[in-house]
Order: structure tokens, then sequence, then C-alpha cells
């Protein structure tokens, strides 16, 4: 950990992504950075509709048999659950999601991801980061490159941020901490602390902000770090924040009656109310995390009870950002790190164990088409028969739907290079 | 017989300062002792410089130190009266007496505490899982308050077996944690204990490392067979319960408590020391299904049949871990405490073994494994003789590491505190010295769907001792109905006064208690300033975060800062300010109580004219700004 601490500035090598910038900037749908005036929105090219992610990251490896890659024929690898029919033809789903049956004509399927890392750690930093686990350098997570090369749509509240999440996930990397996800430990609370207290007065609150800039200035001066400096930023962002019009977003228990109704009560489905109140106000990136999947042991269970509070969020999320209007623009991520064994262990009380070869992710909204299932997988869920897609290829794709181009070199402050998807390339299929 | 003096005058002022637990006797209770072998080190760091042609750096001032001793042996600042304490007393050895003091804390058992549950990943539950770990964790706190030397806690956790229920056997928490991961399980105690990072090895030949799949399921057959306890008598019982249409019912609810969380809590086999390789295994040595039998990768052979069980295999497997190994044990946990106290481990990262001869300074590498064996894995000992030499005091450095992956020796690295550290520093000056509040414990009474039960005033662990002798299906019944019975009927009249005496002995903290991290639920929820400043899931090793983001700047600003210290007249920081007539003195006051310093003259000239220009708020602005600061935020 200190490895990349030491060497976090937040920089960039301005030469390589200007050579780069001039040909991403024709037809790109984001605001550039900089400062610059917001380029116009000139013929994007095709699939770069999305403004907005809503990243759902389902922590701890879905079981794919048991959601969206069903196999009816294989009694053995379904265990007691059975398929059923979406409002999508040609897609089943588990009997545990008949809400979200309901809404999988506008999601596209992706049947046929495949990764080698067959560990929780090293399975969802991959997923995140597109790069392997290393000792020596912290990679942004996909929240951070998207808010660093796309920027912020509203300047004044967070660009990214993660409800519920894992840190270690939603870092900024070497980009530094400005990339980071703002954490909201609970969608209910909202953004805690954003207020000024009302015992204090402005002129107080002024006069305490210079004064701890006086008193920064000067560590800074003495030793010249950039964690200090990060800190320093942050304060900064902090006021604009408190500041801002925008923070009601943040604050869920604005939602009509109806609306928790649709959704749920849960912390997962409240997180994506949120999730769809802030990318109204031009959040950039949300993720929301969905824990509590450790099938090893007894799978059937736990899966039931973990189904429902997904299956209802869910479904709520993609008719409502419809309704909205939002979906066009906003890209709705469904992800985890691996999936489970069609193997079921009878001496785990009924387990599935990791199963990183063959596992399903979903995207939907944001320019992609639904009702569509890409990639396949044999006859019991085990290998991808067609249509393989890496992680990195995910992300190449999420990256294609906003119109960054997943190609664009970056240099780390240890003069690397990075992609935002590495080596991976967008799967222009799933397309509209 | 200054020591008697030092901390004899702390103990004079108005402090309560709990006294540690009974301690076996160390070498390092002998100040000459410490004194050599703290030269020892000094020494190492002395050649280094010399090979490097530079100048070995100043010792720093006293308050850097104060608050650096502070921080990195209890975890916390000084209250305002200990710091002022060291600051005005003048006596060379006053270093050393602090060490001592601090070491002899409970703030330092709190604060290892935390350093354990980190990397062993200790949480009060498990999500998705039934039933929590409280007498494992418990388990664990009492070991690191005792300073239970590191080689017995970690034979103890490889080789556990029993029921978590008995305060003996909580051990077992280690592997109940991660039932039904074995693998994983293996790898995390792999890379814990030694160094060695095995987990790409579960699925495939490691590209990055030395462990093929081979020697990882070889590793594996140590650990196999992890059973609970038998529920075959209650299989019945269970059948009817858990079916579809019984499950909402209070019977279900009660037979889960014996079924998940004492049968469930129970590890039974000792390991089996052969493992049948995976159905997917794709190497030429082997086939799938194949059984092979237990051995070790490295360090000395241990070899376990692949035709019979051998019963055992985790016992082996700690035997090996902690003294078949060669370097590699000990230099490890010696690397770990290194970082520790020094802020960078000698090797980085501290998961990954290096053999001393790889070090840039194997001669200092070999030292400290020395010292480790030579005292017995006391660590607390062993952190004593690293705080005691000068290389500890040197000035901050705020430069990297000129050292790829280790430490220059060149003074300490900035880092920002942790999230504990800057927690438990927090109300310190809320509401003075933490250590004197009482210990979380654990609660043992038995509970039905949340509500405590009394059944004829049993504990879990006699309720699990007498569940777990039963061996016939029709014993089980009756005895599962008289439980039933209880439950139903809110409790039985006998045992009243043991269910009295029970409550009154669970001490539990919500998440708003201002009591220090090690006492707060585990991890600390997700609304807590511990979440928001990093503190580790206790998912995954080690994963706390000091990462910056917007929301701990707004938790400075406004919330807890504001509300419970800079606003509140109450708070404990305020009180350091009795007796102090002039401005001057009172901004002192306050810059020791916060920064553990006094101001330099440009401070005291911006703090002044800040009273003058707003009164008494002039006082909580200074407070609020100080907290806010890097400098409060940051470890020099």
């Amino acid at each position: 950990m200190s490895d990349f601490q030491s060497n976090r500035h937040d920089e960039l090598t301005r030469r390589h992504f200007m050579s780069n910038a001039a040909r991403w900037y024709l037809g790109v749908h984001l605001a550039p950075m900089f400062g610059a005036s917001v380029a116009t929105a000139a013929s994007a090219p095709s699939g770069a509709k999305a403004k907005n992610v809503i990243y759902l990251y389902m922590s701890g490896g879905m079981s794919h048999l048991d959601t969206f890659d069903p196999k009816p024929n294989k009694k053995e690898v379904m265990g007691p659950l059975e398929a059923i029919p979406s409002k999508a033809d040609d897609i089943l789903v588990g009997q545990h999601l008949p809400k979200t049956a309901q809404v999988m004509d506008k999601v596209c399927v992706v049947n046929s991801l495949s990764s080698k890392q067959g560990a929780h750690e090293q399975g969802s930093y991959i997923m995140h980061t597109s790069y392997a686990m290393r000792g020596t350098i912290k990679h942004p997570s996909l929240g951070a490159w998207v808010l660093k090369l796309g920027g912020r749509l509203n300047p004044e509240i967070p660009g990214y941020v993660a409800i519920d999440s894992s840190q270690e996930l939603t870092s900024g990397g070497f980009f530094g901490a400005k990339y980071a996800a703002a954490p909201i430990g609970s969608a209910s609370e909202g953004l805690k602390d954003s207020r000024k207290p009302a015992a204090v007065s402005k002129g107080d609150f002024d006069r305490r902000l210079a004064l701890a800039d006086r008193l920064n200035k000067q560590f800074h001066g003495r030793y010249e770090n950039a964690d200090v400096k990060a800190y320093q930023d942050l304060y900064q962002e902090a006021i604009r924040l408190m500041n801002s019009e925008d923070l009601k977003a943040f604050n869920i228990n604005d939602e009509p009656q109806s609306a928790r109704g649709l959704y749920g009560n849960g912390r997962f489905a409240q997180g994506c109310m949120l999730a769809r109140r802030l990318v109204e106000h031009g959040v950039r990136f949300v993720e929301v995390q969905l824990g509590g999947l450790e099938p090893h042991y007894d799978n059937f269970a736990g899966l039931e009870g973990r189904c429902q509070e997904f299956d209802q969020a869910y479904a709520a999320l993609i008719t409502d950002l419809d309704k909205r209007g939002l979906l066009k623009d906003t890209l709705v991520v469904v992800a985890t790190e691996f999936g489970r064994t069609p193997e079921i262990k009878t001496e785990h009380n009924d387990g599935r164990d990791h199963h990183p070869s063959a596992f399903t992710c979903l995207l939907a909204g944001g320019g992609v088409k639904g009702g569509f299932k890409y990639g396949e997988t044999d006859s019991t869920g085990s290998r991808v028969k067609k249509d393989e897609v890496s992680p990195q290829d995910f992300n190449a794709t999420i990256a294609h739907a906003l119109g960054i181009p997943h190609d664009l070199v970056v240099m780390s402050p240890s003069q690397r290079p990075f992609r935002i998807s590495d080596k991976g390339s967008p799967i222009l299929d799933v397309f509209a | 017989m200054k020591t008697r003096i030092f901390t004899t005058l702390f103990f004079g002022l108005p402090l309560a300062v709990l006294p540690a637990a009974e301690a076996p006797a160390s070498k390092t209770d002998d100040p000459e002792f410490v004194r050599k072998a703290a030269l020892e080190i000094d020494k190492h760091v002395a050649h280094w410089y010399r090979r490097q042609r530079m100048e070995v750096p100043d010792v720093t001032d006293d308050a850097t130190f104060l608050r650096r001793a502070f921080l990195v042996t209890v975890g916390r600042v000084p209250t305002a009266e200990e710091a002022m304490f060291f600051l005005e007393i003048e006596d060379e050895n006053k270093r050393t007496q602090l060490i001592d003091y601090l070491l002899d804390s409970p703030g330092y058992s709190s604060h290892m505490a935390n350093w354990a549950f980190d990397l062993l990943r200790v949480a009060d539950s498990k999500p998705g899982s039934r039933g929590g770990f409280e007498p494992y964790r418990e388990w664990v706190r009492k070991a690191v308050d005792e300073n239970m030397p590191w080689d017995d806690l970690t034979r103890e956790l490889l080789a556990a077996r029993g029921s978590m229920w008995d305060p003996d056997e909580a051990a077992v928490g280690y592997y109940l944690r991660d039932r039904g991961m074995e693998l994983d399980n293996l790898a995390n105690s792999m890379r814990i204990f030694l160094g060695s990072r095995m987990e790409c090895a579960q699925c495939h030949d490691d590209p990055f490392g030395d462990t093929e799949r081979m020697e990882f399921y070889e590793l594996a057959a140590f650990t196999h067979g992890q059973g609970t306890g038998n529920r075959k008598p209650m299989s019945g019982i269970w059948d009817e319960v858990s079916h579809e249409d019984r499950r909402r019912t209070i019977d279900y609810a009660a037979a889960q408590v014996l079924w998940d969380e004492v049968f469930g809590m129970t590890l039974t086999g000792g390991g089996k020391g052969r493992i049948q390789l995976p159905g997917d295994y794709q190497y030429r040595d082997g086939e799938p299904g194949e059984m092979i039998g237990g051995r070790t990768p490295f360090g000395s052979t241990v070899r376990l049949s692949d035709r019979r069980d051998a019963g055992d295999g985790r016992k082996e497997l700690a035997e090996w871990v902690t003294q078949r190994t060669g370097e590699q044990f000990p230099s490890v946990i010696a690397n770990r405490m290194w970082e520790r106290v020094m802020g960078r481990g000698v090797y980085e990262p501290v998961d990954e073994f290096v053999p001393a001869s790889d070090t840039h300074l194997p001669a200092m590498m070999n030292e400290l494994i020395t010292l480790m064996v030579d005292l017995e894995y006391d660590l607390k000992g062993f952190q004593k003789v690293l705080l005691n030499t000068k290389t500890f005091q040197f000035v901050p450095n705020p430069k990297p590491s000129k050292v790829q992956s280790g430490d220059d020796f060149h003074g300490r690295q900035l880092t920002r505190l942790s999230a504990e550290q800057i927690w438990d520093s927090l109300i310190t000056l809320a509401s003075g010295n933490p250590d004197t509040k009482p210990r979380r414990t654990a609660d043992n009474r038995i509970r039905v769907r949340g509500e405590v039960v009394n059944f004829e005033g049993k504990t879990m662990q006699e309720l699990s001792d007498e569940v777990l002798a039963i061996d016939s299906e029709a014993e089980m019944r009756r005895y599962f109905g008289k439980f039933l019975a209880s439950v139903k009927q809110g409790g039985s009249s006998k045992g009243d006064d043991d269910m009295m005496s029970m409550r009154r002995k669970v001490t539990r903290y919500g998440g708003n208690a201002q009591v220090r991290a090690s006492e707060l639920p585990s991890p600390a929820p997700r609304d807590h300033l511990l979440f928001l400043f990093g503190q580790a899931d206790r998912e995954v090793i080690e994963s706390s975060s000091s990462e910056p983001n917007v929301g701990q700047v707004l938790a400075l600003m406004n919330g807890f800062v504001q509300e419970q210290l800079v606003n509140n007249s109450d708070a404990h920081l305020y009180k350091s300010l009795d007796g102090a007539s002039t401005d001057e003195e009172k901004i002192r006051r306050l810059y020791i109580a916060i920064l553990s310093r006094p101001p330099s003259d440009e401070e005291m000239g911006w703090m002044l004219d800040e009273v003058k220009a707003s009164g008494e708020s002039g006082y909580r602005n200074i407070v609020s700004a100080l907290v806010m600061s890097s400098e409060f935020l940051f470890l020099q």
C-alpha cells in the first residue's frame, strides 16, 4: 500500500493526451476536461449514446445458472429451481426473478463472460479496473476512468459516487483521490454532514476554513507530499458541494411513497433509488453494491432472499428510468466477479463454488439493444461456447457506450501506459 | 527508579489508568537488554548510511516524538494532560519511560487488537450467514491483551478444533469464518503467516509466483475434511421444521439456533491430510479426482499419506508453519512489526516474504529475525526494542523511500492516520482518555429471533455442550421439546438469577458510542466515521484504505467534529483551559491538546488575531481549524 502512496501525483502526460484528444473530441458526447467549453455533440460514433452509468455490482460471485443463464433441460445443474419466461423472446431467467422478467425486453444479457481470476479479491479487482492486482501499483476503477476522461456533468457535486460499496474497488488509483468515488455508506442517510451546522455562522465558517488553509499551506510547505495536498484540494470540493442546489439529490427521503413502494425497502433498493436521483442531477457514474453472495454453502437458502432484493429493485430502476426518459442516456450495468459452479456440492448443503470460466453480466439502456442475448455457454453453463467476452472487453463496451475511446493510452505517474480497459475491445453487436 | 517516578506522577493526575493484564516475564523487562538490542539495530542502520554515503538524520523534537509514540503504540493522540506532562518534565530518560508507560497501558492492547482484526479478518458476523462470531472475536481480543506469543497464536488458530462457544476452543472461529471456502482460507493462512501469496494457484499454476496448482492442493490436504458437529440426531426434527410452510414458525427459528449456531459453529475432524484433485485439474502430474496426500511445498518437508486419513493434518500444518519453514515464519512477523513501528516494512509489500539475503540490508533483517526468535515471538517486547532505537526517533522525511520496495531507514514517511487512529483521537478530544471506559464483552445468552431466551438460565456454551453430547434421536427430541417450550413460554422461571447476572456482565456498544474502534462493532457500520475514513471491511486481509474523499472532509467540517468537539463546551479538550488566564496561554493549551505541540510565534500571531476579531467564538474557530488541518490527520 505504501508504495502506491509514494507514487501518486495528480499528473497526466499532457503531450500524450493531447495527441489523442484531437481524435476523439470529434463527435464526443461528453464534456471535456481542463475547463474547456463543452464540445458539441457532433455525430457521435454509433453506440456513444450514454451520458451516465449506474453500475450494480453483485459482490461475491452471482450464480449465472440461478439467474440469467438457466439450463432448464439440465435438472442436475438447476437444482430445485426452474427457469421462467420473460418479456423478451428467447430469454429465460431464474424463477426468483419474476419482476425482472417483465423488463428483459430492455436488457442485453451477456452470457459469455469469462475470467481467469477465481478468487474474490482478484476477481473483483479485475472487473473494476481491467487489470490484474499487483503489489506495485493501484489501478483506477472504471468510475475513476470515466470521471477522468469524461469529466463531470455537474461541476458542483461529485461525478462519481459509490453507495454501500467497498472503497478499495472504487478508488481513484494512480489518478489520485480527486477521482475516487464519494462514498455513501447508507442510502437512506445520504451524504452525511453536507450542511453547515446551524449553530455556526457563515462568518465563522469562513474564518475556520481560512485558518485551516493557512495551517495547511505551512504544513504543505514543510512536507511536499501528494497525500497532504489531496486533502487541501478536497476542502475546495467540499465547499462547492455544500453550496450546491443539487445537494438535495442525495436525499432519498424526498421521494414519494409510491417510488419507495416500487423499489422496495432494503438497502440495495434504496441504493438504486438514490442512484436514479443522482444521475438525474448529473452524477456521471454511480456504483451500488449488493453483497452477501457467498453460496459455497447452502446456495439455495440464501439465494431466494438475495434475488428478491435484486429483482424488485432492478426492475423498478429500469422501469423508472424508462418512464422518465432517462434510460436512453443511462447505461445500467449488472456485473459480478465470477459465476458459480454448475456442480452442486451436496456435502456443503448444496452449495456452489467459484466459477470464473463462464458467467453472466447485463447491460441495459444507453443505446444498448433490448431483449438481446450475446454469447452462449455450453449445455451445463460450464464453458463459453460462443463469443467469449473478457472483463476487459466488457469494460471496453461500457467505455464505448459513453463515447470514451477504449484505446486511449494514459501514462501513470510512474510512466507506465494504461487504458480504460487494458487490451479489451468493445462488443459492437450489443449496440442498437 | 526513574520509571516509577514517571508513572507515579502520571497516576497522580486525575486519570484512571487501568493496570494491564498480568503478563509473563519477558527478556525486555530488563532495560539493559532493550538498550543493547536497540543499539544493535541502530548499528546496522548506521552501517547503511555509511554505505549510502549519507548523513545520519537528526533525532526529532520532543513534541513530534510524543505524538508519534502515542499514535504508534496506543493508537491515539495524548490527552492535553499527558502531553503537557511529557513536554514539561526534564529527564534524559523520559522517552524510554514514555514508551514503557504506553506499552503497559490498555491502549496498547486496543490498538494491537485493530491490527489483529484486520489481519485475521475478525468480523462480528459474515454476510449471508446466520449467527455471529462473538466468542471468536473475544478469543482474539484476549490473546492480544495477554500478549500471546505469535507462534502460539498461529498454532492455536491453525490447529483449532471444537466448539466456538467454549472459550478454550473459540479459535475455531478462524476456520468457521470461511466455512465452505476452505481453499480461500488456506490461501489466506499462507499469506498471513508465511507471506506466501498462493491465491492464484487455487485454479492454475501461478504465472507470477512459484506455486503450482498441485502444490496448492497438496497443502490444502492438511486442512481438508472440516466437519460440523454431528447433526444426525437432529436431522429428523430439522426436516420437519424446515419444510416450506413451517419456515415462519418459532419452531424453525428455535431449531436454527441448534442447527446453525451449535452444530454449525463446531469444527470437527482434525484435517484428513489427503484430498482429491479437482474435477478440472489440467496438468500432467495428476488426474482429476485423484487422491493425493499432503505435502509441504517449501521449508522442511512434511508428507501425509494419500491412502488413509491422518486425522491431525491441521496440527501438522500448524507445526510446519511455525517451526519448519526456517527464517520465513519469524521474518514475516518481524517485518510486519517493523512496518507497524517504523512506517514501512524492511521489505514491501509485507505480505510477500523476501529472504533476508535478498533484502537491501541482509545483516539487519537477520538481526530482526534472530531477535524475534530470541524473544520467543513476544510481539510487545519486540516492538519495545524497536521503539527504543534511535532510528525510530529520526526526523520525519516527506520524500518517498529511495529503496524501490522497502524502507530506506531515512526517517518516518508521512502517512495519514488510520481510520481507527483518527476516531480514537477524536473521542479522546471529545471525552478524555478512552481507555478508562469498560471494554466490550461477549454476550453469551441464548437468543431466538433476536430475543434473549431464558432456558433454565443456561448460556450458549452450556446449551452447546449439552446438545453436542446427545447421540440419539429420541434424546434430541426430548431436549428440543424442552427448549422449544422455554422459548414459547417466554422463558422458564428457573435461572432468573443466572440471566440477571449474565445481563450485567454484557457490555455492548452501538455505532454511536464514544468508545475506541476496537470496542465497536467490527467492522463499524457503513454510516460511521470509521467507514468514511477507510476502516478495513474485514472481508479481505488488511483492506483498510487511507485514501481521502470528500465525505471525510465534510465529517471534519460539520457533523461529529462540530457537535462533539468544537461546539460542545463539555468536550474534554476545553477542560485543559481551566486556570488559563491569558489568550496566549489558552491558545497554547489548545494547540497542545490537539496537535500535541505549542504554536510557533507566527501561528500564535494568527490565532491571537482571530481571538481579537471573533471573541469567544474565536476559540471554537481555532479548535475547528486545528482538527481540520492536515497536521492533525497525518503522522510525522
